[in-house]
């Protein structure tokens, strides 16, 4: 037990270290302050959300439908974030040699891996659970006891997802040893696994149908469904000591089970992971040798990181994959959406006649939740010294991560752009408009990621999982980049009906200013950071 | 040459390199010796322009670190003490990462890559992956980035540390056929034997201050070098 807490202790006092609270240290509470805000800033939303609901279900007693179905979305959520994140937090990390070197059990580590999983989703999995206990006490009469049972389900939620998403990564990390390009096979294997729980969620019509003519009632289908978040519903309407006390053994039970089942492969897969096939030996072609450039070699530099790091692929990869099936159902099943929309009430010529204010939103979601710069910093690791060593601008450093992150995504979305072109017909001036907030709202996301990651960066890690997604430079970045687009949703929404003409130039002026600010920022302040960051 | 003129450096209240001054011509090879922890990286990485520092200044050719880093970097080239690298590029392709970085226009680069590696014996490793490489290899890799753009001053961080006997060798062979072209080596190492043989000229640092520089044969007279650096170091 000893030695588990001083590994506890080890991994994550490198980890936790920007948390470490230094009032004389101005720059440092700064930071801090920035994250709480952010934090606080996402937990009301979310509140305001959840209230929303609760307001409709309040007439029927139903609130704790709420309940069941936030705890479902989040299990949801920790389950596909962990898919990909899994195989990388668990298999190949830098510290690989020291801990298999020690003394210590290979369950003790697999252990301190999944506990490190353990804690980010435990903090991620509050701002969304904090808000939604609050507001189900403000709109329900709670005893002690619902408290008593949000904190052990604060504690034990993450469990379940964190479980299956390490059984599913063990699985994608086991295939993938077996090819000779690992990365790209486990990018792969990652997206199809990620893909069919996308598919088998979109398609338990038949599953809750059958659920539901064996049920009492709507909290009896979802505990059916997955049992935690109808078991969280159940113990805040009627809160029973032996269900508590069961809800907490299967969560253990399960924890310890997976910790015993996949440390028997663990130590196998690991080696085998980190074995590399040598290609035949061959000398290098005169032609390979040439002359590229700076900027295009920086690039190139960056496009190789982005390819061999399967978590930063699949992360910046699924916002762009999920906006152009979006914009694909959109293309083929408009008709079918606008007649689901009529017949719920909503006017269609009102949507009709603000079309081009809701291809700004599509737009705006592909760019807002495709965060790629926000790790770059971290990504160099080390490597920084290299960088810093070269006779090239930091200015340049800097800038070519922008270039590469807008390369990634720029082209993608205008192809949604011509696609819905297509679709809508929209005048050339407004197709015109349309394109150019396509190029600048992007690159505020790339901007203030790349800013926010000099401001957090983090360039000693043992995967780069933990830059990529349990970052605090990450965190901070996706919740801004969230914050800006419920602001730009919100404003869009108020603004329909209005001359769409004058809101596009408006937005196109409001991001242009933005853009270089930022750009601005980014080579003034941004370079002196970068040159004073220390590995 | 490389003229390091009072330069210190704090980390919090406590200083790494306190108030250092010495020159090396040019054609000179320096050997920078100090206890761990004794400031030799950080001062390595002051005149690379990786780290600023607090007062003082560096002067590489005449030119000012501080004022114009990008042309001191342009002449040096750096190999650090742990061969970081990205480690998913093959290895032709981080040399012509770090050549195109220099401006090496295609011809230099080709017959320096072909000359190193060659010499180094990775002429058919480098179509590999830098992470299928071990740490010699990775060093050797590292070496021949760094003198495929023929520089001027050639800054090294502990460079033997894990290379075979050969390498080492070849690098010695490389360090002398430079110097006798009027190029200048620095370099920092714990290999005290290797250094009172090839190295001109010696700094030993110790607690950030420099307290012996000088020609080599000044510097041991009679004595052994790892003699004369023992004495240095029992001193209070």
């Amino acid at each position: 037990m000893k030695k588990i807490i001083s590994l506890i202790k080890a991994c994550m006092t490198s980890d936790m270290g920007i948390f470490k609270i230094n009032l004389r240290n101005r720059s440092k509470m700064s930071k801090i302050l920035i994250i709480v805000f952010l934090c606080f800033a996402l937990m009301t939303g979310i509140g305001s959300y959840v209230c929303a609901v609760l307001e409709q279900l309040k007439p029927f007693n139903m609130q704790y439908v709420c309940l069941s179905i936030f705890v479902l979305f989040i299990s949801f959520m920790t389950l596909i974030e962990g898919i990909y994140k899994s195989g990388n937090l668990l298999y190949n990390c830098k510290d690989d040699q020291l801990l298999f070197s020690l003394p210590i059990d290979k369950k003790a580590i697999l252990f301190i891996r999944m506990f490190k999983f353990y804690v980010f989703e435990l903090a991620f999995n509050s701002l969304f659970l904090i808000p939604l206990i609050v507001c189900y006490a403000f709109y329900t009469k709670v005893g002690i006891s619902f408290y008593i049972t949000s904190i052990f389900m604060i504690l034990l939620l993450p469990i379940i997802p964190i479980v299956l998403s390490c059984i599913i990564g063990t699985i994608i990390s086991w295939l993938s040893s077996k090819f000779r390009f690992k990365n790209i096979a486990q990018t792969i294997i990652a997206v199809i696994f990620i893909l069919g729980v996308f598919y088998l969620s979109f398609n338990v019509d038949k599953l809750l149908s059958k659920l539901a003519t064996n049920a009492k009632s709507i909290n009896d289908i979802i505990t059916k469904l997955y049992y935690p978040a109808g078991a969280y519903a159940n113990l805040a309407i009627d809160f029973k000591i032996q269900d508590l006390l069961l809800f907490v053994f299967i969560n253990v039970i399960v924890a310890i089970m997976s910790i015993f089942l996949l440390s028997k492969v663990y130590f196998k897969i690991n080696s085998k992971l980190q074995s590399v096939k040598v290609g035949k030996k061959k000398k290098v072609k005169s032609s390979v040798i040439k002359n590229r450039g700076q900027i295009k070699a920086l690039i190139r530099k960056e496009f190789n990181i982005f390819f061999q790091t399967p978590v930063f692929i699949i992360n910046a990869g699924m916002g762009i994959v999920l906006f152009l099936i979006f914009v694909f159902m959109i293309m083929f099943k408009y008709n079918s959406v606008l007649s689901a929309l009529a017949s719920s009430g909503v006017d269609i010529a009102y949507v009709s006649n603000n079309i081009a204010l809701y291809i700004v939103m599509i737009i705006a979601i592909g760019s807002f939740t495709t965060s790629i710069t926000s790790s770059m910093i971290s990504l160099e690791g080390r490597k920084y010294t290299i960088l810093r060593s070269l006779p090239i601008s930091s200015k340049r450093i800097l800038l070519s991560k922008v270039y590469t992150a807008s390369l990634l995504t720029i082209p993608a979305f205008l192809v949604g752009d011509i696609l819905l072109f297509i679709k809508f017909k929209p005048s050339f001036i407004i197709m015109i408009l349309l394109l150019i907030l396509t190029v600048l709202m992007p690159l505020v996301s790339h901007f203030t990621g790349l800013i926010i990651n000099l401001k957090f960066p983090k360039l000693e890690y043992d995967s780069p999982t933990e830059v990529v997604k349990q970052s605090v430079s990450a965190f901070a970045s996706v919740m801004l980049d969230f914050i800006i687009l419920i602001a730009l949703v919100y404003g869009l929404m108020k603004l329909m009906n209005h001359n769409i003409l004058l809101i596009l130039s408006l937005l196109t002026l409001l991001f242009t200013i933005i853009d270089i600010i930022l750009y601005i920022y980014l080579a003034k302040r941004g370079t002196k950071i970068f040159n004073e960051l220390t590995v | 040459m490389i003229e390091i003129k009072n330069v210190t450096k704090k980390y919090g209240d406590k200083k790494a390199i306190d108030d250092v001054s010495f020159t090396i011509e040019d054609g000179d090879i320096f050997a920078f010796i100090g206890h761990n922890g004794a400031g030799k990286t950080t001062l390595i990485k002051a005149i690379m322009g990786i780290h600023d520092f607090d007062e003082g200044d560096i002067l590489i050719n005449g030119i000012s670190i501080k004022s114009d880093p990008i042309a001191c970097k342009r002449i040096m080239a750096f190999v650090p003490d742990n061969p970081e690298t990205y480690e998913h590029m093959k290895a032709i392709d981080y040399i012509n990462f770090i050549c195109d970085m220099y401006d090496v226009d295609t011809e230099t680069r080709t017959n320096n890559i072909h000359k190193y590696a060659k010499l180094f014996e990775m002429e058919d490793k480098l179509n590999d992956t830098i992470d299928s490489y071990s740490h010699g290899m990775k060093q050797k890799i590292v070496l021949i980035a760094a003198l495929a753009h023929n520089p001027e001053i050639l800054i090294m961080d502990e460079p033997f540390v894990g290379l075979d006997p050969k390498a080492v060798f070849d690098i010695k062979e490389v360090l002398n056929e430079m110097v006798k072209e009027g190029k200048t080596i620095f370099y920092s190492t714990h290999i005290l034997d290797v250094a009172e043989k090839l190295c001109s000229k010696v700094g030993i640092i110790k607690n950030g201050k420099l307290i012996k520089v000088g020609k080599m044969k000044d510097i041991k007279g009679d004595k052994s070098l790892e003699k004369v650096f023992i004495e240095l170091e029992e001193e209070k």
